[in-house]
């Protein structure tokens, strides 16, 4: 398997992110949770859901920025580095859904030896927006 | 509807709680050191094949000089080691929990609902195996009232610090919270 990591120099405003999809099953959410360590029954367990007024189990928090960060790196490659992250938390995720990660750069700048990207982006889904946030990134600029 | 003096004593509630510590007030210390097996895990569960995660090999030709954990398990690391026996009567806490909720204070003024709003990450560097981290959380502000779509309630954002063995800050996280009054339906 080979790796690459983005030239800075090479990125522009608009580019566009590689969507990152996600098909979202039970097993999805249960094994995010517990990676995680959130052990919040919500996050696996349908009838304590059920009792809690949510129709069904849905992706814990941690997961949702986990998934955010691999949107990222899997496109900036192995030697990025994420300084900053900021999302906002909207429509629940549950088992059956597809989570469609999407995203463009909105700044470029350079500090020394480093080059910096700013990325807004969102997750979407058959509820709606599950997330939005922006970030910024660090690569090697030589 | 409170009268305007109720209004400023409320206020001035939780002004007071503005800085205090959320759980016991001491760090909270990881039960493990940063590690490749909880790497690897969280690796294998995000489908993440970010080779400086989890490639000893490929890390070490990188800029990090080695593996490094993903940034967003800061997070993860310093939380409790969770006890399965009563999970369900503790209404969902992974440990039981000494003393009130600084927060008990809108609770008790009837905002008693919580929705998860805003996360934030700022980190400052990429932690490696071995790493000890502790945290510690403060709240950092609590909004004026506001009305939303599910109805009125306080933002409450926190700020946890994480440090290494050393006392450096490695990152932080701001985590905003609204504590919200659920609508009436009549």
């Amino acid at each position: 398997m080979s790796f690459r990591t983005l030239e800075w120099a090479a990125v522009r405003v608009g580019d566009a992110l590689p969507p990152l999809v996600i098909d979202v099953t039970a097993t999805v959410i249960v094994a995010g949770a517990i990676a995680t360590r959130d052990f919040m029954p919500v996050h696996h367990d349908r009838d304590y859901a059920n009792a809690q007024g949510s129709p069904d189990i849905f992706m814990n928090i941690l997961s949702d920025t986990a998934y955010s960060s691999r949107f990222l790196t899997d496109w900036a490659g192995p030697e990025a580095m994420i300084t900053r992250i900021a999302v906002r938390l909207g429509a629940p995720v549950f088992p059956g859904s597809v989570l469609t990660y999407t995203g463009e750069v909105t700044a470029t700048s350079r500090s020394g030896a480093e080059g910096v990207v700013e990325v807004a982006f969102r997750a979407m889904n058959d509820l709606g927006e599950h997330v939005s946030g922006t970030a910024t990134l660090t690569l090697p600029a030589g | 509807m409170a009268d305007s003096a109720d209004d400023d004593a409320f206020r001035a509630q939780l002004d007071a709680l503005i800085g205090a510590p959320v759980g016991t007030g001491r760090p909270s210390v990881a039960p493990d050191p940063v590690n490749l097996p909880m790497i690897r895990h969280w690796a294998a569960a995000f489908e993440d094949r970010n080779p400086v995660y989890t490639d000893t090999e490929y890390a070490a030709t990188t800029r990090f000089g080695g593996i490094v954990s993903p940034p967003l398990m800061l997070q993860s690391w310093t939380m409790a080691t969770v006890e399965i026996t009563g999970i369900r009567e503790r209404g969902g806490s992974p440990v039981a929990t000494a003393g009130t909720s600084p927060l008990s204070v809108l609770d008790d003024a009837g905002f008693v609902g919580t929705l998860a709003s805003n996360s934030e990450f700022e980190i400052e560097r990429y932690l490696r195996p071995g790493d000890v981290i502790s945290s510690t959380t403060v709240i950092e502000s609590i909004s004026d009232e506001k009305q939303t779509r599910i109805g009125r309630g306080h933002f409450v954002t926190w700020v946890t610090t994480y440090v290494d063995a050393a006392g450096a800050v490695v990152g932080r996280q701001r985590f905003r919270i609204l504590k919200f009054a659920p609508a009436k339906t009549s």
